[in-house]
């Protein structure tokens, strides 16, 4: 195990991996406390039709995800804002849409590229120099803007009207939470792949839901068990030779049943 | 008469096709404690909303801090504490007292700016007015109905607002607390020099604490000292055959508990 670290391309998809563990496990605090949990997963399949677009195009595929995650996110915000639909109901019409465009694109291409279904599963083996330094850049990114504006997202995840009822520009915090939540997205494809990234937002801010009362100490316990889950999947994966992205989600998984099965949360109500 | 802090004139608020408040004319003086009452769907939350600047007339004017409500900024709202009316709290939701408390703290101080020793000092001082200073750690999931409504207005004066708004601050939550509740506001007004605006379903319950009670249906049917206003005419005109006046002159409007 020792020997396989000291491979380049083993640091490099470690370092991917843990950084996209932070950043989804970060985000997923708000997503999940929000209740904007299905619009990870909108998110993700419409940013893997931008990259299918990108690739029968010769057009860069992060960009093109970007573009694509950005306008699902704020196209569901908006119309949630004005009351013409659920947020739910809004991004799962774009979801299946931009999933059918992916699959248009997909059979407009005239061979099979192995690359595009690298960002529907996720190859963080695969992960280059360049590609890792985009991800610390967009990571870092979505990390900054998570710390400078944490107060007024808790905020708005505990009660968006109350929160701007008392001078805080919720309205405005909430756009940047989905947009930060399309750059996750968009950072994690390459990772953990479209279908899973999903899960990566998710299952840690979950797990670490579980186990204490405090927003902060919930925060700092989604961002320690999304890393390390991100980075024993990598390890295991290399050492039995397994997809990288499913070890990942699959090892999240089992933490967020233990935490199930051992929430002080769940223990109390038992007791009481 | 002290300065009028909330001018209503002629205003009318609503959604496209309903009007949920028509032609409302009403002064609120700083200082003062008014009782809002009113049947179910009288307007009484479309009041608070358009206070705090969410929800502009379509007709008349409405001015807060000699501000029309149009142009009201973040931090004039961060001067009106406000304490929604409150559907069943998440039990789970991981947040204690004190950083549920801390939130009154975040619309004042503007993006940007970390909250400082200073403002958990002014949270800490809040929950001591609340008389839940012993509960700052405790998950805010674990305290009981008025308890929670207690930190709610903690947070609400964490703000230092001039004006509180709580609208229906003692629903949900038994007899015995709905009158400390009430008693807190009553001594947050005394004490403090707050002026109050308390939205109720339960007349009897502030009637002899308040300074004015506004009574709505969807019009301003009277606004004036509460012996003037509970007039056995007016409230028939309003409640209809959903109120009882006992002997004891307790009031009684089957309307609520019918629908609680």
């Amino acid at each position: 195990m020792l020997e396989m670290l000291s491979y380049d391309f083993m640091q490099r998809s470690l370092a991917a991996a843990m950084l996209v563990g932070a950043v989804c496990s970060a985000i997923g605090v708000f997503v999940v406390l929000r209740g904007l949990a299905f619009i990870g997963a909108g998110t993700a399949h419409a940013a893997f039709a931008g990259v299918a677009l990108a690739y029968l195009m010769g057009w860069p595929p992060l960009a093109v995800a970007i573009v694509f995650g950005l306008a699902t996110v704020w196209i569901a915000g908006l119309m949630e804002e004005q009351g013409r639909m659920k947020l739910d109901v809004s991004i799962g019409i774009l979801y299946t849409a931009t999933m059918a465009l992916a699959i248009l694109f997909l059979g407009l291409m005239k061979t099979y590229n192995a690359e595009v279904y690298g960002y529907l599963f996720g190859s963080v083996l695969s992960v280059t120099a360049e590609e890792l330094r985009i991800i610390a850049v967009l990571g870092f990114c979505v990390m900054g803007a998570l710390l400078v504006f944490s107060k007024e997202l808790y905020f708005i995840a505990f009660d968006q009207e109350m929160a701007e009822a008392s001078g805080v520009p919720a309205r405005r915090i909430f756009y940047l939470l989905l947009t930060l939540v399309a750059v996750t997205v968009v950072v994690s494809l390459k990772t953990v792949g479209a279908i899973l990234v999903f899960a990566m937002i998710l299952i840690p801010a979950s797990t670490a839901y579980q186990l204490t009362h405090s927003l902060a100490q919930m925060t700092t316990l989604s961002v320690v068990i999304g890393t390390l889950c991100a980075a024993g999947g990598v390890l295991v994966s290399s050492a039995w030779d397994l997809p990288s992205g499913p070890a990942i989600v699959l090892l999240a998984t089992a933490v967020f049943i233990l935490s199930v099965l051992f929430s002080p949360k769940r223990l109390n109500r038992s007791q009481a | 008469m002290a300065h009028p802090i909330i001018r209503f004139s002629h205003a009318s608020f609503g959604f496209p096709g309903v009007v949920a408040l028509e032609d409302i004319t009403l002064e609120i003086s700083e200082g003062e404690f008014v009782g809002v009452i009113g049947p179910n769907g009288s307007g009484k939350t479309t009041l608070c909303r358009a206070i705090l600047g969410l929800m502009p007339p379509f007709a008349g004017g409405l001015q807060i801090f000699d501000c029309a409500c149009q142009e009201l900024r973040c931090h004039h709202r961060a001067r009106i504490g406000y304490l929604p009316q409150k559907d069943a709290l998440d039990r789970h939701f991981p947040i204690t007292v004190l950083e549920a408390v801390m939130m009154g703290r975040y619309g004042a101080l503007g993006l940007f700016t970390r909250p400082s020793k200073q403002d958990r000092e002014i949270a800490l001082h809040a929950l001591e007015n609340v008389g839940m200073q012993d509960h700052s750690k405790t998950a805010l999931g674990h305290l009981s109905g008025g308890q929670q409504q207690r930190v709610f207005i903690a947070r609400a004066l964490a703000q230092q607002p001039q004006v509180l708004l709580l609208d229906e601050p003692t629903t949900g939550i038994d007899i015995t607390t709905q009158a400390s509740v009430l008693d807190l506001v009553q001594r947050l007004h005394r004490d403090m020099g707050l002026t109050v605006l308390l939205v109720t379903h339960d007349i009897n319950m502030i009637r002899e604490r308040v300074n004015r009670l506004v009574l709505l249906k969807t019009r301003l049917y009277a606004a004036g000292p509460p012996a003037e206003v509970l007039r056995p005419d007016i409230l028939r005109e309003v409640y209809g055959k959903d109120l009882v006046i006992t002997e004891k002159d307790l009031i009684i409007v089957e309307d609520y508990h019918h629908h609680h």
